[in-house]
């Protein structure tokens, strides 16, 4: 088509430079550099160094629930690790996380608002569902990382007796969602603030309050310690420990992470609420 | 490419924008001007979708910016006010990953790393932390961020601000030559930028647009009168004057001494609404006397700038 008018020139359209956009990819990319950031930083070296040498005590050192220490009771179990047994203990692994998770999670959301890379995050195309599930999942690698440094504990223990293999892959399956009920907490409260110190002090409150529901309730109010037993994370740690994986306790971890995840990305959206 | 519509942004009680109106064309440098708090960045955010405003429509090649947002944002390349950058990532593993959450195809990202790195001047920085750069060469980093996909839109926010002279300067050239096939809108209350890097001025103050224009045209616009230099040789001073006095709307004539021998130097001022130029030069030459020099006087955007935002 011929035109009498000079052309202005046009740019190239960015359509060969950009791919299909991929949620997954996008997604995966935000992973990548948290894991990136949580290895080359010593908060991830301080919280695994910290909770192998507390994981050593409570299997080793500690008296167990039941009474004695490991090497009194002569029982090759890894039990100590995944949980109290009954609601009278105060709490093994999952407990520790709970203070443990936070300062991986803190820093998460709350930096990227303290130095402003949110703003240009949030203006990448890239949806908060994507930013909050990237940091979400790298946060999830990291305790299966944490975790997997347990294993020589484990193998250490199962050298000198039998382990009963269905309690230790339940044990660690337990403590897998334990830890990414923490991740969910506290990544909501990372995105509630610009203080890295406020959001691991949020953090571990969310976490220490799920843990504890039901003791805290049923202390001041007998009758609704069933009911809140439903909202604890001790009670539903306790079911793992002593190796049983319930449906129940699943969708329990699975309705808590979601919810706050939810609620995390509902909190970076908070932008667009005031027009 | 650009189209700005009645855009309104409230913050609680305080107005920030009251109403802007814009249309930005394909291949334009806009220099966004204004005092500070004027909404400038207010205007920038809503652009980018970081914020949505409070009424008003934005549309980047006809798509609207809120129902559209992802493919919008593709499109287009941001550089905020403070240039927040990952301290502790290496500037390829920066690019790298600003690259791959923007969706560049994954063969084609080495090669936009290298070109945007080349573009910006960081080829020999790129095994750098960024926390270690110097301020200059973060600014870099963040105009290569906002390149990395080969954007058609630039929105820079302060690109020059807090920068030495020489880093402006080589600031400014790369704007011009990222400008020569992008749209750019940069803000800035630097005036020697807007003259030196964009085409059109539009200067915001107090949520309202208050001009929209070259700095030529608006200084024409804006001013009370424009001032003229003559320079004329082959005539008598005095009827040189008189002649040029004659010219339909100025306002008065000056002689001053001319730098060249036998010349005759006159300063005319004359109402703004006409370009005198044209008619002096008829007049010289109708006359049988030689134009050798003709000079508007420089544009005095300061001068106008300080006029247009004066607090009322």
């Amino acid at each position: 088509m011929a035109t009498a008018t000079p052309q202005i020139p046009q740019a190239p359209s960015t359509a060969p430079t950009l791919g299909k956009p991929s949620a997954v990819r996008t997604t995966l990319a935000i992973t990548r550099r948290e894991l990136g950031f949580f290895f080359n930083s010593p908060i991830a070296y301080i919280v695994i160094a910290l909770f192998l040498v507390v994981c050593g005590a409570m299997l080793f050192i500690f008296d167990l629930p039941e009474g004695g220490t490991f090497f009194q009771n002569n029982e090759a179990s890894l039990r100590a690790l995944f949980g109290p047994t009954s609601p009278n203990d105060f709490g093994g692994i999952p407990l520790l996380l709970a203070f443990l998770i936070p300062a991986l999670t803190m820093r998460l959301l709350s930096e990227e608002k303290r130095t402003g890379t949110i703003e240009l995050l949030v203006t990448w195309p890239v949806t908060d569902t994507q930013i909050v599930l990237g940091k979400y999942l790298a946060g999830l690698v990291f305790v299966a990382v944490m975790l997997l440094f347990t294993v020589p504990l484990a193998l250490m223990v199962g050298g000198l007796g039998k382990l009963d293999l269905g309690l230790v892959v339940g044990g660690y399956l337990g403590l897998f969602f334990v830890g990414a009920s923490y991740l969910g907490l506290g990544l909501m409260a990372s995105s509630w603030t610009k203080n890295q110190i406020v959001a691991f002090l949020v953090g571990v409150t969310f976490c220490a309050f799920f843990y504890f529901v039901d003791g805290m309730v049923g202390a001041v109010w007998a009758d609704a310690r069933n009911f809140f037993a439903g909202l604890s994370i001790k009670t539903h740690s306790q079911n793992i420990a002593r190796g049983v994986v319930d449906i129940r306790d699943l969708v329990f971890y699975l309705s808590l992470i979601s919810l706050s995840v939810v609620v995390t990305v509902q909190s970076l959206m908070a932008r667009n609420w005031k027009k | 490419m650009i189209e700005v519509r009645g855009l309104q942004k409230s913050y609680d009680s305080f107005q920030a924008l009251k109403g802007i109106d814009f249309t930005v064309n394909r291949g334009e440098i806009v220099g966004f001007l204004g005092p500070n708090g004027a909404g400038k960045t207010t205007t920038m955010k809503i652009l980018t979708g970081y914020m949505p405003q409070t009424s008003g429509t934005v549309t980047i090649d006809g798509m609207d910016i809120n129902t559209r947002s992802l493919e919008c944002r593709a499109r287009m390349g941001y550089l905020p006010e403070s240039t927040p950058l990952y301290p502790d990532m290496l500037v390829y593993d920066y690019l790298r990953y600003v690259a791959t959450v923007r969706g560049v195809q994954s063969d084609l990202i080495k090669q936009r790393i290298k070109a945007a790195c080349e573009m910006c001047g960081i080829v020999d920085r790129i095994g750098q932390e960024i926390g270690t750069l110097s301020k200059g060469y973060k600014q870099r980093v963040g105009l290569a961020q906002a390149l990395i996909h080969d954007p058609d839109v630039l929105i820079l926010d302060e690109p020059t601000s807090g920068l030495d002279p020489n880093q402006i300067v080589e600031i400014r050239n790369l704007i011009k030559r990222l400008g020569e096939r992008r749209t750019i809108i940069l803000s800035t209350h630097n005036l020697p930028e807007v003259m030196a890097t964009c085409s059109r001025i539009l200067i915001v103050h107090q949520g309202r647009l208050v001009a929209d224009g070259s700095a030529a045209e608006i200084e024409l616009r804006q001013a009370d009168t424009q001032r003229l230099k003559v320079l004329v040789v082959g005539g008598d001073p005095g009827q040189v004057e008189a002649a040029l006095a004659s010219l339909p709307t100025v306002l008065g004539t000056e002689r001053v001494p001319a730098s060249e021998a036998g010349a005759v130097a006159i300063e005319l001022s004359a109402a703004k609404n006409q370009d005198l130029r044209p008619l002096v030069f008829a007049k010289v030459v109708e006359n049988g006397w030689q134009l050798i020099g003709l000079e508007r006087d420089h544009l005095d955007l300061e001068g106008l700038f300080r006029k247009l935002t004066r607090e009322v």
